[in-house]
């Protein structure tokens, strides 16, 4: 057991150090935290953001004379800022994922570590953690500028939601990640796993639309698998055991489908 | 240590290897030796257990290499064909990482990885990314990470690709400062490397080992002939008719000067002829007596040594031609090993070493 779990560290540490040296994890992380911040001021402060719309339908409400209902801010922003978020997830965690195994494949280094005394399974782990790090620390600072947001709310925002939010965020990225990791144990082209994870991902994310021209059990049985209905869901802070299975089958099932394809890569070799 | 019976690898409808058997002892250095494409990539993969075989059983240390791979991985070193490194990671921090997955308890590491480093003579690059690298030392480090846990067993692939003469020499060194304490079995396509660093040498063409054995005995029992290399005065054509009328010399024929093992000072009106000998009998007393005695001009007469590139050639060569002649060959075995470059061992150019030394100077 200790074996396993020191096999795993050393996968991970490895795995996230060349992250940090990357020229290309950094492109991407400066890239979503630029788009983010952008949703970021234009969800809240925006022509069309939440505060403007709210001062709006305040102002045709004294109109007309009846107050109308007040809305929860706080709430539709964050739940309009986290479903721009998880829109963003679909272009750039491709390209995290694409050189998860297809690097590995290219430089041979595969070789090594298939010679090793190392599980496939191990090593898929010790990958996903790493690159889900890599993701959290990108995630972190938007942490910082939403509390002071929602800070600023009265009466004060309770901190379950956006922690639900957060955390379904995390399960979708690693969902999404998982199957990429797959993807590029397909190819040694990271290129053709960044395409190949972003049209998996896309569908996997549309099902839902896809489900509901569907009728009957199996449009409503694929509706299930949409990664994007279990986030929403946890987003607007509904905990919903369903879905946090849903994120840990896709999870599990890309470890597994990817350490299944290493082992297909080795035995099946021509 | 290392035991391969009747292993057999099969690639959709072709075969890379078939029905290959040898063992390496504890301590040894077995050269596996062949021309590209041979199957000696294949063999060392499915050792490594990177590949598994299509029939027959590999065992290390008692241990089978598919049914048990994880302790097969155990104790081996590896190096592939193309040295498996992290191009973004420092020669020191990659070579932990290697004994962090090869399992080395963490209080051993650090000193694992200086004595690595020490051995590799990779000293002063220790600190540099390793994408920095020259070629050799990129080498170097691929060698490291295949010693750094110290296996009982170590399968190096083409260990001197891409190094300069020096670092051949060091790396050869390193190979057999290794031997005795560590089971070695290396492939190359390069001759000198096997007979000055191996203790037996099993050679491999088309995915068959066609002999094991050591060189020197190699070179003694496959190749029961001698030759001699003349430096005559005059006419060729009568020396090469007069030589021939013994019935001992199997072979006389002139040499293009471009192809003499001496390149300096040839004299325009000597000519030189190379004779071989039907059987072992020392023939060098009756060429000079006939020579002499028919008016031509002696002035060297050297004793060519078989050399293990003459028979590495008659061993792969003979294999192609037999098989040609199933079909249409007219080529007749026996003359075979004169298609043998007859080039002494010391003088064989090492397939040029792709330049590597912008780096090294430092």
């Amino acid at each position: 057991m200790n074996v396993i779990v020191s096999n795993i560290l050393a996968i991970y540490r490895r795995e996230l150090q060349s992250y940090f040296v990357s020229p290309l994890a950094y492109v991407v992380a400066g890239i979503f935290w630029l788009l983010s911040g952008l949703f970021f001021v234009l969800i809240l402060l925006g022509p069309e953001g939440v505060l403007a719309q709210v001062a709006a339908l305040d102002v045709q409400g004294q109109q007309v004379g009846v107050p109308l209902p007040p809305i929860d801010v706080p709430y539709e922003f964050l739940r309009a800022f986290l479903d721009r978020l998880g829109w963003l997830l679909l272009f750039l965690l491709p390209i995290l994922s694409m050189g998860l195994y297809a690097e590995e494949r290219k430089r041979g280094t595969l070789e090594l570590l298939a010679t090793s005394p190392l599980t496939n399974w191990s090593v898929a782990v010790g990958k996903l953690l790493g690159v889900l790090t890599f993701f959290t620390t990108m995630v972190a600072p938007l942490l910082v500028y939403e509390a002071i947001a929602l800070g600023a709310s009265s009466p004060p925002f309770p901190p379950t939601i956006p922690l639900l939010g957060h955390l379904g965020l995390i399960l979708l990225a690693a969902a999404i990640l998982s199957l990429g990791m797959f993807i590029s144990s397909l190819t040694d082209s990271t290129i053709l796993s960044a395409v190949l994870s972003f049209a998996l991902i896309l569908c996997l994310l549309l099902v839902d639309l896809i489900a509901k021209s569907i009728p009957g059990p199996v449009g409503e049985a694929l509706g299930h698998l949409s990664l994007l209905k279990h986030y929403t869901n946890l987003v607007q802070g509904i905990l919903d055991t369903s879905g946090l299975i849903l994120f840990a089958s896709y999870i599990v099932l890309g470890i597994f489908l990817t350490a299944q394809s290493i082992d297909a890569l080795r035995f099946g070799r021509s | 240590m290392i035991e391969v019976e009747h292993l057999s690898k099969i690639y959709g409808s072709t075969s890379a290897i078939t029905d290959v058997t040898f063992s390496v002892e504890p301590g040894e250095i077995l050269g596996f030796l062949g021309p590209n494409g041979a199957g000696k990539t294949t063999t060392m993969r499915i050792l490594a257990g990177y590949l598994p075989a299509t029939s027959g059983t590999a065992r290390i240390a008692g241990y089978d290499v598919h049914e048990n791979s994880l302790a097969v991985r155990e104790r081996i070193g590896y190096l592939p064909e193309t040295p498996p490194l992290y191009p973004e990671m420092t020669v020191e921090g990659f070579l932990h990482f290697v004994t962090r997955i090869k399992g080395v308890p963490a209080g051993d590491r650090t000193q694992k990885v200086n004595a690595a480093i020490e051995r590799c003579n990779l000293e002063e690059k220790r600190r540099v990314l390793i994408r920095k690298l020259s070629k050799g030392y990129k080498q170097r480090v691929g060698i490291a990470q295949a010693i750094v846990h110290d296996p009982p067993a170590i399968i190096l692939d083409e260990p001197t690709v891409g190094l300069d003469p020096k670092q051949i020499i060091d790396v050869r060194n390193l190979i057999k400062s290794l031997a005795g304490t560590h089971t070695i079995i290396l492939s190359t396509h390069i001759l000198p490397e096997v007979s000055m660093t191996c203790s037996r040498v099993a050679i491999i063409n088309r995915g068959k080992v066609v002999t094991t054995n050591t060189p020197d005995n190699l070179i003694t029992e496959l190749v029961g002939e001698q030759g001699y290399e003349l430096e005559i005065e005059g006419d060729a054509e009568v020396a090469i008719n007069l030589l021939t009328t013994n019935p001992e010399v199997r072979l006389v024929e002139s040499i293009p000067s471009e192809r003499i093992s001496t390149q300096t000072n040839l004299n325009p009106n000597h000519c030189w002829l190379r004779v071989v000998s039907a059987s072992q009998t020392e023939l060098g007393k009756d060429i000079a007596a006939m020579l002499v005695n028919a008016g031509i001009g002696l002035h060297e007469m050297r004793r060519l040594g078989a050399t293990l590139e003459d028979v590495f050639l008659q061993l792969t060569t003979e294999e192609k031609s037999l098989a040609a002649d199933e079909t249409d060959s007219q080529v007749p075995i026996d003359t075979v090993p004169e298609t043998a470059p007859e080039v002494p061992i010391d003088t064989v150019p090492e397939t040029a070493p792709e330049a590597s030394t912008e780096g090294d100077a430092a």
